[in-house]
């Protein structure tokens, strides 16, 4: 390995980064895009509020406490809907996915069951629902849960199984903050992966590999001067995402050394990998569309995005053969969780990982043409 | 540490094949040191082929290549640092400009004193140091391959087709710095398929068709002993100078303009018809002699035009 070639050949990639104006643009703008989105997206998935249409029959005072109780629980913003109105023409007309239905004897019933004690009495509230709506069964198990509740009430018995929540961690975490280094973890796989797929499909094609291959430039020299260019360009655009998620977010996360060891793993593991991808897949459309082929498995089943319970048993074995998802979870651990145990085994997992790609991918780069 | 070999460039029976394609046919020729040695050959006959396994970017299926007394297989990391390439189709990094190209090529040959200013100038690109790749022309990019080519004051240059595809004007640049070179006493392995730019600058050429050297000698040498004969053409005053040319043994050719073509083998040829004619009082218009090139000899010696491709036949450079 010779320094002074790598830094030559790592102050031209910067001069040519810094003159793209676009790439520029891109390799800053798009992971902060994606923080805003994805941010705004999960920021409030902790205290969710659905839209819930209420049409109340019987309008009483009685009838009216259901909408109030139903929005006092913080999971619905109430709209009500006019009683003279066909709730289920309503809910096709307006694009609605459930009304619930206050039948017109509500408060008659009500004042019966509770009087006279009528174990007859009782009402029916209904739904109408667009069974096609992802979120309509959310919905509906919150309101059979509030209905429960209420239920229970009535009967004047205190619950006897109750439920109480003890928090593994010491602090509440937000679901934004689980997402950030994953975020991070993607950008970073992203850019490098495509940094060096196109980087390198393009030179060769432009014959400046071959122009290189005279020179006494050595793979091992090229591929570390790659990593460090992907690794100032990670460090970059981690940190603008970061100043985003503290300035939009307000998130509290850890930043400590770990941060830079899962970036430079990250980065040696997909430079790497694209190397490799390189010299298997000559031209570079096709080069773009392998590396596609590697990033969206990923991109989506590595837990970057979702939490892998989320996912069904298989997906969850499978994701554990995939680097990224040790450079999501080990982030996860020490930005988030504090686990510094499980970021060092997992930093050891992608860093035997990432040293085997360096290595095949230094064999696979070939600079003379033919044997 | 250099030692000095009398060929700068050795190539025994080299032969490479792509699949089933002999691109390059079991070929031999040496380059002395400080010759300008041309590869001349339509496209598609084998040049670049051959030159990119002597400059180390191929490897050659068999045969002994070696450069400077190495072997291009095994002394590849040894023979680089000593060798100037500027490869067919040569292109660098769009966005860095001129200096800082040559600045990148000689970090990448770890010289701390490159006379980045003095190859600016044999090129004469010192005005266009601060421009960007992308801006600059097709001569002008050539230039510039060049200059990087000897940023290692390299003892054998390798330039394959370094003025195809540029206008005259560019091309005529592009042969001064090369003649600048053959001054400077430099060893260039050329490749062209413009046999005026074989012609201008090769010490020897060889004339490569279809992967095996056909021909190798100096241009003069070349045209001399392959060549067919000399063309006289006459324009004269009336139909008696016919006869005349007629009666000496020639076989004069009468054009539509009324023009006599003899061919002659040598000048001599040419001085005894002028005298047969002024003493049989047969005026002439005009007269010229044609001499033959080297488009000629490779016409001659494989059947196809020099510019025309390999009679369409699919080759590999």
């Amino acid at each position: 390995m010779n320094l002074r070639v790598v830094g030559a050949n790592l102050v031209v990639s910067i001069k040519i980064f810094y003159r793209e104006k676009t790439a520029m643009f891109f390799t800053t703008t798009f992971p902060i895009l994606l923080i805003l989105v994805f941010g705004t997206i999960f920021m409030d998935r902790d205290k969710v509020s659905f839209n819930l249409c209420v049409q109340d029959l019987d309008q009483t005072e009685t009838s009216a406490e259901i909408a109030k109780t139903l929005a006092l629980t913080g999971k619905f913003k109430i709209t009500r809907v006019d009683p003279a109105i066909d709730a289920t023409q309503y809910a096709k007309n307006n694009k609605v996915n459930i009304v619930l239905i206050i039948p017109k004897d509500y408060e008659r019933s009500y004042t019966q069951y509770l009087q006279f004690d009528d174990p007859n009495a009782f009402v029916t509230i209904t739904y109408v629902y667009d069974p096609s709506s992802s979120s309509v069964v959310a919905k509906m198990q919150i309101l059979d849960m509030v209905f429960a509740r209420m239920n229970q009430g009535l009967s004047g018995k205190p619950s006897f199984v109750r439920t109480a929540e003890i928090s593994i961690h010491t602090r509440e975490y937000r679901f934004v903050e689980f997402f950030i280094p994953g975020i991070i973890a993607m950008a970073v796989m992203t850019a490098s992966l495509f940094g060096t797929v196109n980087v390198n499909t393009e030179l060769r094609q432009k014959g400046i590999i071959r122009k290189l291959s005279t020179t006494p430039i050595t793979h091992t020299d090229w591929i570390l001067s790659n990593i460090l260019y992907q690794f100032i360009l990670a460090v970059i655009s981690t940190t603008a995402m970061l100043v985003v998620s503290y300035a939009v977010f307000d998130v509290k996360l850890r930043i400590n050394a770990w941060l830079p060891l899962f970036i430079v793993l990250d980065v040696f593991t997909f430079v790497g990998i694209g190397m490799i991808l390189t010299r298997i897949v000559k031209e570079a459309q096709s080069a773009t569309a392998a590396a596609n082929a590697i990033m969206f498995p990923m991109m989506f089943l590595s837990g970057s995005f979702f939490p892998l319970e989320m996912m069904p048993g298989f997906l969850q074995k499978f994701a554990r053969t995939l680097p990224l998802y040790y450079v999501n979870e080990g982030l996860r651990a020490s930005m988030v969780f504090n686990d510094n145990l499980t970021a060092l085994s997992y930093s050891a997992i992608i860093g035997t990982f990432a040293a085997m790609v360096f290595i095949v991918g230094i064999m696979a780069t070939k600079w003379e043409e033919g044997t | 540490m250099t030692t000095e070999v009398e060929h700068a460039i050795e190539v025994e029976n080299l032969k490479k094949l792509y699949g089933n394609l002999v691109a390059v046919d079991d070929i031999s020729f040496n380059v002395r040191q400080g010759e300008v040695f041309a590869f001349l050959g339509p496209n598609g006959a084998g040049k670049t082929t051959t030159v990119e396994i002597v400059d180390t970017i191929r490897r050659p299926t068999s045969g002994k290549v070696r450069v400077l007394g190495m072997d291009v297989r095994k002394e590849k990391r040894d023979i680089v640092p000593r060798i100037g390439v500027l490869p067919q189709g040569f292109s660098s990094f769009d966005r860095i400009t001129v200096r800082e190209t040559m600045q990148y090529y000689s970090r990448l040959f770890c010289l701390r004193n490159a006379d980045i200013d003095g190859l600016m100038d044999l090129v004469n690109l010192k005005d266009k140091a601060k421009e960007q790749y992308m801006k600059l022309s097709g001569g002008l990019k050539q230039r510039l391959g060049i200059a990087i080519a000897l940023v290692n004051n390299p003892e054998v240059v390798f330039l394959d087709e370094p003025t195809t595809g540029l206008d005259p004007r560019a091309r005529r640049e592009v042969w001064e710095v090369l003649l600048g070179l053959k001054k400077e006493g430099k060893t260039v392995f050329l490749t062209t398929h413009y046999m005026e730019e074989a012609e201008l600058l090769a010490d020897t050429v060889a004339i490569i068709s279809r992967g095996k050297i056909i021909a190798m000698d100096s241009p003069a040498q070349l045209i001399e002993s392959n060549a067919d004969n000399l063309v006289l053409t006459l324009h004269p005053v009336d139909e008696k100078a016919f006869e005349v040319v007629w009666k000496m043994g020639f076989e004069p050719v009468l054009n539509n303009h009324k023009n006599i073509n003899v061919r002659v083998e040598r000048t001599d040829d040419i001085r005894k018809i002028l005298n047969a004619l002024k003493d049989a009082g047969a005026s002439l218009l005009s007269m010229d002699v044609r001499k033959p090139n080297l488009e000629q000899v490779f016409l001659k010696l494989t059947g196809e035009a020099l510019n025309d491709g390999a009679s369409g036949e699919k080759g590999v450079e």
